[in-house]
């Protein structure tokens, strides 16, 4: 019977070593996302001519680029400074998350009541906002190669029944105003 | 005590096994079935449990194997295919859909429930029936019910229309004997009355067996369309002349699906979004679906006039239906050429004009990785032609080619008849083109966040020049393809509408009675 005690207590002892390794690695890894440091970030929004046009702002950025996605989204779903340019999205779209995998898929979970109900908008709508998140992250982060778009945390066939988002995108340089 | 350290170690054991188990997000399960159960692995996805196919089909002395484009299977001499990439299994010239693909672990497929009944329900005339509470799948005889049969024979223009309202759904086919239709179904009829007679265009009279309908014709000059309605149940056939003497073939077995000869005779339209989704909404207040529908049914009857094609609607009313079974649809019934009909839409004041869309080479190479993968992934090659229908992703790429000239003529037409500013062709990832195993566009025919084009897209007129344009720019794809593939003279006049008007009718032969899609489904 002591002997089993005694085997509790060591399972015990080091499963809570191991946690407080554990918390001090992700408070590390916290400190280090949270370092935040200026950065010109260039955003893309849609033109009068129904592409994608960019203006440039500064925004203080985590170093971490998983980290930074985020902050890069959430400032794009401001909309645009320059009026010349125009915010596509649904005036209530939020970011849940945005997370960065390995070999280059960005991971962009986006809500709001509209893309979460259905959004009643048509391909022109859809797509530029589509490729306003997928060409601003791809521009400024040289880690990032796609981006795979979730709705309310789940893969989604489309944000409003045109565009195949199932699957990470790449750009579409098409898209992209020229000077 | 070293007896309870074995038990301490065979608790952290059982632990840690258990841990692996839920991991892997699998169970056991009780699998009853006709003569006798077993226990099977089940696994889980999403919430849903899968069975293991294999297992499940072996009960009923069923088999399951690998086949380069996914999986066969064959319980009591009925195939069905099926990938780990599609909602859809294929059954003969039916779609069973699933709520979500079947999921290949350790080289063994596990599918949801939908699959399990709809396929042994059709093979062995059983149901499946999963308790979650219990663990228990069973595999039970479906209740053979006697059905009510209500004949009805009607004269509606230029043809005659049957209705067999049936007290409950049942599966059936359509044979044509000499002289007569003759409808056998799979569940039992009460008898109403043994023989009854007609006096209408085609039709003298009809007789009922214990599971049988025949339809008696006045002339064996008769062709016909057959479809189903559901809420209530009815089987319906439109009877018309036929364009020529129709060969009396003994004993043909008709089935709606039918290997097409080359050029286009299949044509599949797509009215955009329906029923809750509806899609762009003008400043006006209309709605993009009110008007792709309207567009589209114009432009089915003007494709049927002017082109004798059989032209097939993705809906035929305003009700939801998911963007992969447009698709599906069309593969289904081997379409020739398939088109979407949208509205655009954008936040930019003043936006306007029309684009035509077709698949953007990132989606079609998307979908030739995948295809790789589960060729890499496959034990060999067989060959099996039942599963080409599956095979969207890897023939959507040799269709590419043509999907662009359809979109250019399709474009260039509409933008010569509207005057509407042309926006071009276009490539994009759209969900509804990903997979067509055809050439396939979506035009985009005008702006409906713009107040001056949404009231133009409600006018009729307007709609009718759009619809006359896009017939016309189908009509000329249709004779530049068949030209080009041989099957039409290289010295064929321009590909006006009216001209394909007068030009003989390529249709289907008589003996075939094609089934319209759209009224196949249930809820129609």
């Amino acid at each position: 019977m002591r002997r089993t005690l005694f085997l509790i207590l060591v399972v015990a002892t080091s499963v809570s070593s191991a946690c407080r390794k554990a918390e001090v690695t992700i408070a590390e890894q916290k400190m280090a996302a949270q370092k935040l440091s200026s950065r010109e970030i260039t955003f893309y929004f849609e033109t009068p001519a129904l592409l994608l046009g960019h203006e440039s702002r500064a925004i203080p950025l985590p170093g971490d680029d998983s980290a930074a996605l985020a902050v890069v989204v959430r400032e794009l779903l401001k909309g645009p400074q320059n009026p010349a340019l125009a915010r596509p999205f649904p005036p209530d779209a939020v970011l849940r998350a945005a997370y960065l995998l390995p070999e280059g898929n960005a991971i962009v979970d986006l809500g709001g009541p509209t893309l979460i109900n259905g959004w009643q908008t048509g391909s022109n709508q859809e797509m530029i906002s589509i490729y306003s998140i997928v060409q601003t992250l791809t521009a400024n982060f040289t880690t990032v190669k796609r981006v795979h778009l979730l709705v309310n945390g789940q893969v989604s066939e489309t944000l409003a029944g045109h565009i195949d988002i199932s699957h990470p995108l790449y750009p579409m340089a098409q898209l992209v105003a020229k000077p | 005590m070293a007896k309870r350290t074995n038990v301490v170690f065979l608790t952290a054991v059982a632990v840690a096994f258990a841990t692996y188990v839920w991991a892997q997000g699998s169970s056991a399960a009780r699998l009853k079935f006709p003569g006798g159960e077993q226990t099977i692995t089940i696994a889980q996805q999403g919430g849903q449990p899968l069975f293991p196919v294999d297992r499940v089909l072996a009960s009923v002395g069923g088999r399951v194997e690998k086949v380069p484009e996914g999986f066969k299977a064959v319980v009591g001499g009925l195939d069905v295919a099926f990938a780990a990439d599609s909602r859809y299994a294929v059954v003969r010239d039916k779609m069973i859909e699933m709520p979500q693909p079947p999921m290949i672990v350790e080289g063994r497929p596990f599918a949801p429930l939908q699959f399990f009944s709809g396929f042994l329900r059709l093979a062995a005339g059983l149901d499946a029936v999963w308790d979650q509470a219990t663990g228990v799948l069973e595999l039970k005889p479906v209740p053979v019910e006697t059905l009510e049969v209500q004949p009805s024979v009607v004269d509606v223009q230029n043809l005659t229309k049957i209705v067999l309202q049936l007290s409950g759904p049942t599966e059936y086919t359509i044979v044509r004997e000499a002289g007569t239709l003759v409808v056998r179904l799979v569940s039992p009829i009460r008898v109403p009355v043994p023989e009854q007679k007609y006096d209408s265009a085609y039709v003298s009279g009809m007789t009922f067996g214990p599971k049988e309908v025949r339809i008696e014709l006045k002339t064996a000059q008769v062709a016909a369309d057959s479809y189903k309605l559901e809420n209530p149940f009815r089987i319906v056939l439109d009877l018309r002349q036929a364009a020529a003497p129709v060969p009396v073939l003994p004993q043909t077995t008709i089935t709606p699906r039918r290997r097409n000869a080359p050029g286009i005779h299949t044509i599949v339209i797509d009215p955009g979004h329906g029923g809750k989704e509806v899609g762009a909404v003008g400043p006006g207040g209309l709605f993009e679906k009110d008007v792709t529908l309207a567009i589209c049914r114009k432009l089915a009857a003007r494709l049927e006039s002017t082109l004798h094609t059989r032209v097939v609607l993705t809906r035929e009313s305003d009700e939801v239906v998911p963007l992969d079974q447009r698709t599906a649809l069309a593969n289904q019934y081997q379409a020739d050429l398939f088109l979407s009909v949208h509205l655009n839409s954008s936040v930019i004041k003043g936006a306007k004009g029309s684009e035509t869309y077709f698949l953007s080479a990132d989606a079609s190479d998307e979908l030739a990785r995948h295809a790789a993968d589960r060729e890499n992934s496959g034990q060999g090659r067989q060959g099996n032609s039942e599963l080409n229908l599956i095979l969207w992703d890897l023939a959507q790429q040799s269709y590419l080619n043509e999907s662009s000239r359809l979109a250019q003529v399709v474009q260039e037409e509409m933008n010569q008849a509207t005057g509407v500013l042309s926006r071009g062709v276009k490539q994009a990832p759209f969900k509804v083109l990903v997979g067509a195993t055809m050439p396939a566009a979506l035009v985009e025919v005008g702006f409906i966040s713009n107040p001056d084009e949404e009231k133009k897209l409600t006018d009729g007129a307007f709609q009718d020049t759009l619809v006359a344009a896009l017939t016309k720019g189908i009509a000329r794809y249709k004779s530049e393809y068949e030209v080009r593939i041989g099957v039409a003279p290289p010295a064929a006049p321009p590909a006006a509408a009216d001209r394909q008007e007068q030009a003989p009718s390529p249709s289907l032969p008589a003996s075939v009675l094609p089934t319209r899609a759209a009224a196949d489904r249930p809820g129609v």
